[in-house]
This record gives structure tokens, C-alpha cells and sequence, in this order.
């Protein structure tokens, strides 16, 4: 589940009024976020939540869902 | 008559016997070329990078799983360096060594892209995104299929691995699509590539003889010939390997239909550009991500100067590496301004917009393609700062009436050639838009066979029966 905090986060990175983000959603599926701009909501994401990933960390992630498990993971 | 026997053994095989066919096809393929340096080096490939899978794999300790992926790397490298270097190294030590014998010992066929593939897999494995293969058969076969062996398309483990673990049985469809998909890439190669190839040859050989409009055209062909020889070989690839069941990877999606670098990318040799995209670029954008756009554009410049020095350690090849890095990180630091640009020409919702774009892309592809094909970084820059200089510099009327405009502004060819240019460009054309889209097979059977006919006979009549090599066999 996306708590809310995180797609705000995502939204204001990629200047989205808003968009439906779920566990399954790619990061591809969102308008804005492709292979440029990915290091940039990485790393907006760190920042907002107070938080450092590992470079495999990150690359291993599928999907916003493990995004999100990453994050509770962390902040846990 | 090789690919029917193998599909004839294929078939009478049992199924699970099926990959030692197609393995032994593929060891007997690359045998058949009589380079036994590259044979003795795929094997290497595939023990090294078996054996490290497994390891990486079974191993818990987070340290060790990352030795044993730096040790794969590692060995990858060295093997890629060993055989694309030995002949300098060789001739380091003893000058103008030759070897006796009638093989070629120092040719690098293949090797760029299955060492590629072996550091996909290890990568894969390490990330967890791919199980390791635990058939030593079966995985040597993912490295080693005949039909993407020479050329790619560079193969994940995730697309390939799980077909060869179900090699189906005969299928007429596949086995007919397959062979229409290959003549497909044939008739590109002959009659299309190979028509191009003596026209831009006649200029990119001794540039300095031409300018202006010569220089211009030579460079369109070119950018025209590299895309009909290496999609054509891909499509011999793909079709070859549908005939057994197998889909690779589309390696071209019109990529001059692009409208921007990064799109072009998307579309141009696809396993590639993911290959570097997953491997390279993202693990330095990460790394770099603290240094904001900084970081995007080092990381974007290290891996175009990689995928330049991955197809020669030339000049040439790092320029033409080193542009397409400047175009995609000038994308990324003039992002803010382009919606206002595109405003103030008017054309921020206009209908062309895109069609703009399109051309504005083709031509930043094709001018980086001028040193991509260039002998020289001199050649290539002469060609870059005179294609504005004087009109063409050996046309003449009388070479016009007799040769024709082309064959007057290039000085290559005759009416005929140039007709039977535009003939092939045709059918490419008219091929690749309005056959693909009307899907042959859902067609009734007179106009399919009306299609087969016709493409076999655009084989024959405009084959150019020139024997140039493909364009990606070097890399």
C-alpha cells in the first residue's frame, strides 16, 4: 500500500497535479519519470523521509510497491 | 542447407534432448568459421561466468557474492581484451607478425556480444532479478545460439533462459513466419545495405575529393545503409531463430522515426542501448545522484564514451560516442527552457511539432553517424565543417547526362545503379510500412503467396551480388 506522504513526494518531484500510484504501478507508467529524471526522485524520496539507500538497493527495486517497502524498511 | 538439417535433427530429437541440437549447431556454426581462438574463448565465457553464477547464487555473505561479480566481470573483460588485442600485442613483441595457416586466429566475431551477454547474467543473478541456470548445456546454448552469436542481439537471461527450458515441438506458423522474416532481412542486406554501400564508400574513402551537397547525400546513405545492414542482419537473426520456437529481442523499432536522443535510443540497437542504460548509466546515476544534474550528465558522457569504445578504440568511434553523451546531457541541462523555446517559434501545441522534432533528431543522428563511418577523426571533421562548402565539387554536365544526378554528385555510380537503388529503397519502404502493418498472416492466401513471390522475386532482381561484409561483424 502507497501511504500518502510518498506519492506526494513523487507528485511534487515530477510536478504532477496528481496520478494514480499503486503497489504495481511502474515508475515508467508515471508521466515524467524515465531513465533522466529517476536519480533526482531517488533522491527527493532520501530526503524527504530522512533516509539513505544502497546502490543495489535501489537498483533492485520493480515497482513502486518495493519502493515503498524500502522505505518502511529504513524509517522502521 | 544448414539451417533445414538442423531443424530436421531438431525435430526428430526428443524435447528434452532439443538443446543439445541447437548446441551442437551452434558450436558447429562457429567452428565452421575457422577462427579457433574465438571457439577456445567462448568456452571460457561460458565456464567462467556458469561456474561464478552458481557461486554467486549460493553464496549468503554479501561480500563474497560481490568478489565473485567483480571476478565474472573481471574475466570478461580480460577474455574480450585478450582476443580483440593479441594480434597488437603479439606484434608488440615480435613486429609484423603473420601466423602460417589458412585461419583467421585474430578475428573478433562474436565476442563483444556474448561477453555482454555473460555480464548481463552475472548481474542479473547478483540483483536477483534472474535465477541462475544450473544446465551447463543449456546455459552454454544462452550464450552461444547460432543465430544471435555474430551480431546480437545481446540476450537477458530473463527473455531467453526460460524459452530454451521449453523447446517446443515443430510449428508450421513459426517455421513460415520465420523464413519470411529472414528473407525480409536478406533482401535489406543485398539488395538495400549493399546498393548503398559502393555510393558512400566511393565518398567516405577520400573525403577531401568531395563537398558540400556529395558530402550531405554520402551521409544520408550512410545513415540509410547502416540501418537496412544491421536491422537486416537482425531480422535474418530473429526469423532463423522463431523457425525453433525462440523469440529474441527486437533490436529496432523505426528508429529514425524518433523525436528525441534519448527516444532514438529507445528504438536504435534496443539489447544494446538497455545493456548500457541497466549496467552502466544507471549504477553511476545513483552513485552520482548527491550532484544533481552534474551527476546525471558525468554519468550520461561515461556511458556514451563506453558504448564508443565498446565498437573500437578509435577516435572515431569515442567522437561518435562522445556526441550522442553531449546531445542526451544538453536534453537534460536545457530541459526548463525548451517548453518556452517551442512557445516562442509557435510550435509548443502545434500539429508538427513532432514531425520537427523528428527531423531535428534524424539530423543530430546522422551527423554523429559522419565519424561513426569516418576512416579518420581528420576525414570526419573535414566532412563535418565542408558540408555547407561549395555545391558539389565533381559534377559536371557531362558526368550529368552520363551518369545520372546521383551518380554525378557522389561520382560512383550509373543511371541503372541509382534505379535499381531506388527500386530496393522502395520495397523497403513500401515493406516496412503497408506489409508489416496489414499482418500477412491475417491476409487470405493468394495475397500472401502474391507477397512471398513478389519478395523473392525483389531478391533476385535487385540483389546488388556485392560481398560486403555486415557493418557490426567489426565490433
Amino acid at each position: 500500500m502507497i501511504k500518502p506522504e510518498l506519492k506526494r513526494v513523487i507528485l511534487q518531484e515530477l510536478k504532477l497535479d496528481d496520478w494514480q500510484i499503486e503497489d504495481e504501478t511502474l515508475a515508467a507508467e508515471i508521466p515524467g519519470w524515465d531513465s533522466l529524471s529517476h536519480a533526482s526522485i531517488i533522491l527527493a524520496v532520501e530526503k524527504a523521509f530522512g533516509v539513505r539507500f544502497s546502490n543495489v538497493e535501489v537498483l533492485k527495486l520493480n515497482n513502486i510497491g518495493d519502493l515503498q517497502r524500502l522505505i518502511d524498511s529504513k524509517v522502521k | 542447407m544448414f539451417v533445414p538439417a538442423v531443424l530436421a535433427a531438431y525435430q526428430l530429437m526428443p524435447s528434452r534432448w532439443r538443446w543439445a541440437v541447437l548446441l551442437g549447431a551452434s558450436i558447429a556454426f562457429y567452428a565452421a568459421l575457422r577462427m579457433p581462438l574465438l571457439v577456445v574463448a567462448w568456452m571460457f565465457v561460458v565456464l567462467t561466468s556458469y561456474w561464478l553464477g552458481r557461486r554467486i547464487s549460493d553464496e549468503s555473505n554479501g561480500i563474497r557474492r560481490r568478489t565473485y561479480l567483480w571476478a565474472g566481470v573481471a574475466a570478461q573483460v580480460v577474455i574480450l581484451c585478450s582476443v580483440k588485442y593479441l594480434r597488437a600485442i603479439l606484434r608488440l613483441i615480435v613486429p609484423g607478425f603473420e601466423p602460417a595457416g589458412g585461419m583467421d586466429w585474430f578475428s573478433t566475431l562474436g565476442i563483444s556480444y556474448y561477453t555482454l551477454q555473460a555480464v548481463s547474467y552475472l548481474a542479473d543473478v547478483y540483483l536477483g532479478t534472474a535465477e541462475p541456470e544450473r544446465h551447463f548445456g543449456r546455459f552454454a546454448l544462452y550464450l552461444g545460439f547460432f543465430p544471435k552469436l555474430l551480431q546480437g542481439p545481446i540476450e537477458r537471461a530473463g527473455d531467453l533462459l526460460p524459452q530454451l527450458r521449453l523447446l517446443g515441438s515443430f510449428n508450421y506458423a513459426n517455421v513460415r513466419s520465420g523464413a519470411l522474416l529472414f528473407c525480409w532481412g536478406l533482401f535489406k542486406k543485398v539488395a538495400v545495405a549493399n546498393r548503398l554501400a559502393p555510393f558512400v564508400t566511393a565518398v567516405y574513402y577520400d573525403p577531401h575529393g568531395y563537398s558540400g551537397l556529395s558530402l550531405i547525400v554520402a551521409t544520408y546513405m550512410y545513415a540509410l545503409q547502416i540501418l537496412a545492414d544491421f536491422s537486416g542482419y537482425t531480422d535474418m537473426a530473429l526469423g532463423v531463430a522463431r523457425m525453433f520456437n525462440i523469440r529474441l529481442t527486437e533490436n529496432f523499432k523505426h528508429p529514425y522515426f524518433a523525436t528525441s536522443i534519448a527516444d532514438f535510443w529507445r528504438r536504435w540497437h534496443i539489447s544494446f542501448s538497455r545493456w548500457i542504460l541497466d549496467y552502466i548509466f544507471k549504477p553511476l546515476q545513483i552513485e552520482w545522484r548527491t550532484a544533481g544534474k552534474i551527476g546525471v550528465v558525468s554519468a550520461l558522457i561515461v556511458t556514451f564514451l563506453f558504448s564508443g569504445l565498446w565498437h573500437g578504440v578509435a577516435f572515431t568511434f569515442m567522437a561518435w560516442g562522445l556526441l550522442h553523451g553531449v546531445y542526451l546531457a544538453s536534453s537534460v541541462l536545457l530541459k526548463p527552457w525548451r517548453e518556452a523555446v517551442y512557445r516562442k517559434i509557435g510550435l509548443a501545441n502545434h500539429p508538427y511539432r513532432r514531425a520537427f522534432q523528428g527531423i531535428v533528431t534524424f539530423h543530430l543522428v546522422a551527423f554523429a553517424w559522419i565519424f561513426f563511418r569516418a576512416r579518420s577523426i581528420a576525414d570526419g571533421w573535414y566532412i563535418a565543417t565542408h558540408l555547407f562548402v561549395g555545391a558539389a565539387t565533381r559534377i559536371s554536365y557531362a558526368t550529368a547526362v552520363r551518369g545520372g544526378v546521383m551518380g554525378a554528385i557522389l561520382n560512383g555510380g550509373s543511371v541503372r545503379d541509382f534505379a535499381m537503388l531506388g527500386a530496393a529503397m522502395s520495397v523497403w519502404f513500401l515493406g516496412s510500412t503497408f506489409i508489416k502493418a496489414a499482418r500477412l498472416q491475417e491476409q487470405p492466401i493468394w495475397f500472401r503467396w502474391s507477397m512471398y513471390y513478389a519478395l523473392i522475386l525483389a531478391l533476385v532482381f535487385l540483389n546488388a551480388h556485392d560481398d560486403v561484409g555486415f557493418v557490426y561483424f567489426q565490433f
